[in-house]
């Protein structure tokens, strides 16, 4: 399908969704190769690379997607670098909880806007510099930790350090000039999965790093400080790689952006106000805060409660929190595909069901993980609420692309910032008062992860089902062309602006299930052909 | 990022006697007062610590900076005991314990009376051997850079009184920076927002002259 270049919501197509998604190449002859281009891979009209190679850096596709994943790994790391110190960081600027748990949020907010702003920035610049400018334009941000003496300063810092999760808007951007829209959806998802690792990475990382300073000689004080700057020069490494090896097109650079009078072809109050008034994003954009943002509220906490609780070292401690994010390798990725396989034979019924089933559980283990009293059990308790909760954020954008096809990106934006949202509220108010202790905190964060996934069974779609009730027998409002083409109104459909939305009702029959085979053609549908 | 303010800590120092492994965990109330701790400052104010066991007699507020001062602990058994009664000891261990003020709102430090989940002495001045009969034994102790700024009081109350306020004394933590340290971080950092600016307007003055040709 041919997408207007840079049409909002293009760059978030198959956001770990379906189009087809979670396919390693193209298989649709529909796409035909350009065979006189010459690149590594296999490449469409566009030149968009219609293969995914993982191991490959061959330029310019899969260089772009391992500069791009990498850069989202690396803010990752430099976000959550703190959490594993903080045993370090609480006495040497004398915190208390509320502190702690104050900079734990202002951590994830900064993003909620910077990862606004950037798509813009994109648009403007260019997902290339758009990425370079913000990771190197924040690791003044990161050498900053080094000045820090009191809280106020720690948790400036920390809000200031958390802008650069936007990097997740470029990287995401990126790729979707660079591949196929029939891949994208892999590819996004391995590159979302593979960045959220940082925040795994880093529990191993920096009480290594600060383990090796201090043998070096430094004093504890000192040496936290100087182990900041091994994410700090990783931000400028990889903003220096981006500029010089990266490219924001197939083809070429800025220069080659010709297309820039196609961009936004749609209105933006209009694709705005089909997202908000869809009941079915805010629904998502609070489940995704209970399963992201408790993974990003987690990152922050885990560490920490495992040397306080059972009494660990501080590298011992970090080794056990990396693996709660780690699990992000393979945890998101299966959330997806456990999403389509339901798909295949229940259609969006079933992809509900595995949301609402992987979500709660993870929710469940969080509650257990609060109440273990020795290791093991908590150890283990833990990778199954990892598993439950980055499983259930694969499932969630398995779900997102069929909500609303003409405000796709917003919708996507939305729930990205509800996920660091419900982290900074999880965090507010389960880890920054002395009113209860951390487990206790936990737990009852699982309780509200709980809750919170409830209002899954509330969404409805007329023409695939709900959780609970059956698509509507309504012979004209059972269609697929009925719900995407309702985004449309009538000057809009004479104009022909809605084919697009008519042709992705067509391809998302399949979410009907095993029945669509014997679904009857509704009399008065837009013709598919016009 | 002001400098932070000097934080009174009030050290207190417990003297645990801790008999090698005849006893399983050791309750706080449980310790007996039998031994008379006196440590003294050699430099800065004069402090007068006597300890018992778990009871203080008195202290003087004094500020000690880590990593500079010392603090001389001298201890002997509290004469008023019939003798013979310390000769179950075997180790003498002086620790240094956070008060009240310094635990709010931190739970890593909270007291907890079953002394091996206890975290409200997380320093220890001197561990050795206990030798009776030899009254005024001391050790110096260098207060050391990674103690950090708190308020710690003396033993576990039952000497002073129930609050814990007599007897503390204020140790003032390093912070650990370092101006070779805020120079490299403005060095980096001005080097990360120099390289691109620069990247960018040289591909700004390539792409105008392959425009111009």
């Amino acid at each position: 399908m041919s997408d207007i270049e840079g049409s909002p919501g293009s760059s978030m197509h198959g956001v770990t969704g379906k189009e087809q998604a979670f396919a390693f190449s193209v298989a649709s002859p529909a796409v035909p190769t350009d065979t006189t281009a010459k690149f590594a891979l296999p490449v469409d009209s566009e030149h968009k690379a219609k293969v995914f190679k993982i191991f490959s850096f061959a330029n310019p596709h899969m260089r772009t997607f391992h500069l791009s994943w990498i850069s989202f790994f690396t803010c990752f790391i430099s976000t959550f670098a703190a959490a594993p110190l903080v045993p370090i960081i609480r006495d040497n600027l004398n915190l208390t909880k509320n502190d702690i748990g104050n900079a734990g949020v202002a951590s994830v907010s900064g993003s909620i806007f910077s990862r606004l702003a950037m798509g813009a920035v994109c648009d403007l610049l260019g997902p290339r510099y758009g990425c370079a400018f913000l990771i190197m334009l924040s690791a003044p941000t990161v050498f900053c930790m080094a000045f820090v003496s009191s809280a106020g300063g720690y948790i400036t810092v920390r809000f200031m350090i958390g802008f650069s999760l936007a990097t997740f808007v470029s990287c995401q951007y990126w790729m979707s000039t660079m591949f196929n829209s029939n891949i994208i959806g892999l590819v996004n998802g391995t590159a979302a999965g593979w960045g959220n690792m940082g925040g795994g990475a880093t529990q191993l990382i920096m009480p290594l790093v600060y383990d090796l300073i201090q043998r070096a000689g430094a004093t504890p004080f000192t040496a936290w400080r100087i182990a900041f700057f091994v994410p700090g020069c990783l931000h400028v490494i990889m903003g220096i790689l981006v500029l010089t090896l990266g490219q924001d097109l197939p083809d070429g650079n800025l220069g080659a952006l010709q297309k820039k009078g196609n961009v936004a072809k749609d209105k933006f109050s209009k694709i705005l106000w089909y997202a908000i008034t869809n009941y079915r994003t805010w629904i998502f954009v609070l489940l995704y805060g209970y399963s992201m943002g408790v993974e990003l509220s987690t990152d922050n906490v885990i560490a920490e409660y495992f040397y306080d609780r059972f009494n660990l070292k501080l590298h011992t401690a970090g080794v056990i929190a990396a693996t709660f994010g780690m699990a992000n390798v393979v945890a998101r990725p299966f959330g997806g595909f456990a999403s389509d396989r339901a798909a295949r034979y229940f259609g969006m019924r079933g992809r509900l069901w595995v949301l609402w089933i992987l979500q709660t559980l993870g929710g469940a283990f969080c509650i257990w993980l609060g109440r273990a009293n020795s290791l093991p059990i908590a150890v283990l308790a833990m990778i199954l609420f990892s598993v439950g909760a980055q499983a259930a954020c694969g499932a969630t954008f398995g779900i997102i692309p069929f909500i609303s096809r003409r405000s796709l990106g917003i919708i996507s934006g939305l729930t990205g910032a509800g996920g660091n949202f419900g982290s900074g509220l999880t965090q507010l108010i389960f880890f920054t008062s002395s009113r209860f202790s951390t487990a206790t905190g936990l737990s009852l964060m699982g309780v509200m992860i709980v809750c919170c996934t409830l209002p899954v069974t509330l969404v409805y779609f007329p023409q695939w089902g709900g959780m609970f009730l059956p698509p509507s027998r309504d012979i004209v409002k059972s269609t697929e062309e009925f719900y995407y083409g309702s985004e449309w109104n009538e000057e809009e459909k004479q104009k022909g602006l809605h084919q697009q939305s008519i042709k992705f009702a067509e391809n998302s029959r399949s979410e009907g299930g095993k029945r669509v085979a014997s679904a009857p053609t509704p009399p008065n549908s837009t013709p598919n052909h016009v | 990022m002001a400098a932070p303010p000097p934080a009174l800590l009030l050290p207190s120092i417990l003297l645990s006697c801790l008999c090698a492994s005849s006893y399983g965990f050791i309750l706080f109330s449980s310790l007996q007062k039998t031994l008379v701790v006196a440590p003294s400052n050699s430099t800065l104010l004069n402090n007068l610590i006597r300890f018992l066991l778990d009871e203080i007699v008195s202290l003087l507020f004094a500020v000690l900076k880590a990593g500079a001062d010392d603090i001389t602990v001298t201890w002997g058994v509290n004469q008023t005991l019939p003798a013979g009664s310390d000769s179950a000891y075997k180790t003498i261990k002086v620790k240094l314990c956070y008060a009240p003020v310094s635990q709010t709102d931190r739970a890593w430090r909270k007291t907890e009376d079953n002394l091996s989940k206890d975290k409200t002495c997380q320093f220890t001045i001197v561990s050795r051997p206990y030798t009776s009969g030899n009254n005024n034994q001391s050790f110096t102790w260098t207060v050391e850079r990674d103690v950090p700024a708190a308020t710690y009081f003396v033993a576990y109350g039952q000497s002073t009184d129930a609050h814990k306020t007599t007897n503390l004394f204020e140790i003032q933590a390093i912070t650990g920076r370092h101006v070779s340290l805020d120079i490299a971080s403005v060095c980096f950092s001005a080097f990360s927002v120099l390289a691109l600016v620069g990247f960018f307007m040289n591909e700004k003055r390539k792409a105008r002259r392959t425009q111009g040709k």
